[in-house]
């Protein structure tokens, strides 16, 4: 790269001697000429003053005569020279063949320019006919012409170091002025800028490319931005690994996960997590097959996945995943648990019914046992309805319950028609049934509400002493509706309380048979309550009782 | 050379945690087999030894050989000597974690209210191992000082653990054979824990060029 300035520097230089010294030449040129016709022309005048003194005085002219600068030779008509005053006459030629000699001689004048081969330098020569015939010829060096020039050296030299100098400071100064506008660009801004035209296809250019440039940067941060957003707002951690199994990238849940600060970046899984089950899916990862297993950290489960990531058929590092299956597996064990415990819920009575049944077929009842049979079967049968009723509500309300039908009703309306259902089974047990409260408007599904304050009331009253007493109290509070079953029965231990909303939950697992039921009415309740985004609360004492309050929203 | 050689560091580091794993695990294992009573649980300890024992071999001639051929000096040669002593303190936690493996898988060992001191001081002592390796992994002075402070408590574990076999054997009806069982398996977790101790003044020593304590 050379620099522009110097380069038109150079340039302004160049022309510029360039310039001076042609016109130098031409000057010189034109110069000579005009020394050289002054020259002959005075040459002219001292032959004409010569011959006018050779013809008065004879060869007596040249005694006196003094010559410097020119040379003069006097020569008879047949050539032979008689006077020469630079060389010895009987020395020299015939000088009739010589150009102004024989000029001279045949039109009494004669001029020439040429070579004297006599004194090898170049010559003016002119001749003069005399009267007599004979010739008198001047000749004078074009030396004397060069030596004036030469003359005029020192001037020319003085001369053109000022050139120099003059042209070197305008060079510097024109090329500093017209690299300026160039220097001054803002590149920034390549429109506003006011140089040269000729600027103005590259400026658009830039700028144009620019506006491209800035559009692509900002896409990329967007989409970098978008990228580290959702993975860093990921629950699950996840982390990048290159081949050799140095950490690239790691999120901020996997970061909490493995305790692990921001320096953990470039260092070995191994430091973050010396499991060796994950140690060995990552290996296996790292080798091009995917794996997956399930480890506990900080006393939670959780199931990773490794995938290589593979490029052009080489595996490129391997990416972690970690998510949380600790709800998922205690949910998996309900699950099994529900199973288990449908099936030996739904045996249990089929049981006793095949029993029953198979005595009445071999016709080993007694008359009088028939209709008791009977009516066992029948019990039997009524509470595999009732189960499977309640397993089909179960799940409708695990679905959503979307197709059932919210209406405005009157929760104490629901309550009493419940407590009314309920009152014979309550004599029964010798527990006495109360309602009280005002009347609470809400939105709901009836069906549900009703199941809610049903199944409460139930428990209530089962779960109770002879002579025990159940209140149900429903408050209209300012944006909720408040239901409360207060019992005084046996109560919850603390440790069970969780629990008996779980499917089947039995607290007393001996006697479910002796207190009936199908142990999926609590679960009814905790349902249908989370349709109607209504809290549950249970307070229980053991032996003082159970209230258990339900709060919808208005 | 230089980045040749900071690779095989890497190695020798990754080796080193890999086989501390292994420790940590031979000895859960163990640990977990005492506490549930299941003496299948420990049958798989005896392999991990072995698989340790492999690898201290694997790590000493791989600290040899960097000590030959690369001849390190000031820090890395303190690295290098360090994990040679290393890995015997590791190799013997996992002989004396496959030492309790045996003893329980011999002896009729029962999830019991003794046990349950013993299995305090098993968490302490893993705690220790765990520790000891996370502050190599993290080259953290601060943990390695506190691991060695903490052998303290399991000493103290196992006074009460001798002080209870001391009442143990005084009752008519011991079985004197089980006293004497658990009793070893609480020397072997107290020879751990003095192990882990090693290894925390060893991270010390390659750390500052001083074992500290």
């Amino acid at each position: 790269m050379t620099s522009m300035t110097k380069r038109i520097f150079h340039s302004i230089c160049l022309v510029a001697l360039t310039v001076f010294l042609a016109s130098l030449v031409l000057i010189m040129g034109v110069l000579y000429e005009y020394f050289s016709n002054v020259e002959q022309a005075q040459l002219k005048m001292q032959t004409i003053l010569a011959a006018q003194g050779v013809t008065n005085e004879g060869i007596e002219y040249f005694h006196d005569l003094n010559v410097k600068n020119y040379r003069i030779s006097w020569i008879d008509a047949e050539g032979n020279v008689i006077f020469d005053s630079a060389s010895d006459t009987a020395e020299m030629e015939n000088h009739l063949e010589r150009e102004e000699v024989r000029e001279a001689l045949s039109s009494g004048y004669g001029e020439s320019r040429r070579y004297s081969a006599t004194l090898m330098e170049r010559f003016f020569y002119t001749a003069q006919r005399l009267d007599d015939g004979t010739i008198l010829r001047l000749s004078i060096s074009q030396n004397s012409i060069l030596t004036l020039l030469l003359g005029m050296a020192q001037p020319i030299c003085i001369v053109f170091a000022i050139a120099l100098v003059l042209s070197v400071v305008l060079a510097v100064q024109i090329s500093k002025k017209i690299v300026k506008p160039l220097n001054g660009i803002d590149l920034d801004h390549p429109l506003s800028n006011e140089g040269y035209d000729e600027l103005s296809p590259f400026l658009r250019r830039i700028d144009s490319q620019q506006k491209q440039l800035w559009g692509q940067k900002a896409e990329l941060l967007q989409k970098e931005n978008e990228l580290n957003t959702i993975i860093g707002s990921m629950n699950e951690g996840m982390i990048l690994l290159n081949q050799k199994g140095k950490i690239i990238s790691i999120n901020p849940a996997a970061a909490k996960l493995l305790d692990a600060g921001t320096d953990c970046i470039g260092s070995d899984m191994l430091s973050l997590c010396r499991n060796l089950k994950l140690q060995e899916i990552l290996a296996k990862a790292l080798h091009g097959e995917q794996g997956e297993n399930i480890i506990r950290l900080h006393e939670e489960s959780y199931q990773i996945n490794a995938d290589p990531i593979i490029s052009e058929n080489v595996v490129k590092g391997a990416a972690l995943f970690f998510f949380n299956v600790t709800e998922k597996e205690k949910a998996e064990q309900i699950r099994r648990e529900f199973t288990a415990n449908v099936s030996h819920e739904l045996k249990t009575p089929l049981h006793s019914i095949s029993g029953y049944a198979e005595l009445l077929k071999n016709d080993m009842v007694r008359d009088d046992d028939k209709i008791p049979f009977a009516g066992k079967i029948y019990d039997e049968a009524g509470r595999m309805i009732r189960l499977v009723e309640d397993i089909i509500s179960l799940s409708h309300l695990d679905e959503g319950a979307d197709d059932m039908q919210r209406e405005n009703i009157d929760l104490y309306t629901l309550a009493d028609k419940a407590v009314q259902s309920l009152e014979p089974y309550a004599n029964a047990v010798c527990v006495t049934l109360e309602l009280s409260g005002v009347p609470s408007v809400l939105n709901g599904i009836p069906q549900l509400l009703y199941s809610v304050v049903y199944n409460l009331c139930d428990n209530a009253i089962k779960y109770n002493h002879e002579n025990g007493k159940v209140i149900v109290n429903i408050q209209n509070e300012n944006n909720a509706v408040a239901l409360s079953v207060q019992d005084t029965g046996i109560g919850i231990a603390p440790g069970h309380q969780e629990r008996i909303f779980e499917r089947f939950y039995r607290v007393d697992k001996s006697h479910s048979k002796a207190v009936g039921g199908t142990g999926l009415g609590l679960s009814i309740v905790k349902h249908a309550a989370k349709i109607h985004n209504a809290k549950v609360e249970v307070k229980s004492l053991v032996g003082k009782g159970t209230t258990v309050i339900v709060t919808f929203p208005k | 050379m230089r980045l040749k050689f900071d690779e095989q560091l890497d190695l020798l580091n990754k080796e080193l945690i890999t086989m501390g794993a292994f420790c940590e695990n031979a000895i859960a294992m163990s640990a977990k087999a005492l506490t549930e009573g299941n003496p299948a649980l420990a049958k798989a300890v005896p392999d991990l030894s072995v698989e340790i024992s492999h690898k201290e071999r694997e790590i000493e001639t791989m600290c040899l050989k960097l000590l030959l051929q690369r001849q390190p000096v000031a820090r890395d040669l303190r690295v290098v000597s360090s994990a040679l002593k290393m890995v015997t303190d590791m190799a013997r936690i996992g002989d004396q974690s496959a030492d309790i493996a045996e003893i329980i898988t011999l002896a009729n060992i029962r999830a019991t209210d003794d046990t349950q001191i013993i299995y305090d001081m098993s968490v302490a002592v893993i705690k220790m191992v765990t520790d000891s390796i996370d502050a190599f992994v993290k080259k953290d002075m601060q943990m390695a000082k506190a691991v060695i402070d903490y052998d303290d408590v399991v000493d103290s574990f196992f006074d009460k653990v001798k002080k209870m076999l001391t009442r143990l054997f005084s009752k008519p009806e011991t079985d004197g054979e089980y006293a004497i069982d658990l009793l070893m398996i609480a020397k072997y977790f107290e020879r751990i824990g003095d192990h882990a101790v090693n290894i925390a003044k060893w991270v010390l020593f390659s750390l500052t060029g001083n074992k500290g304590g």
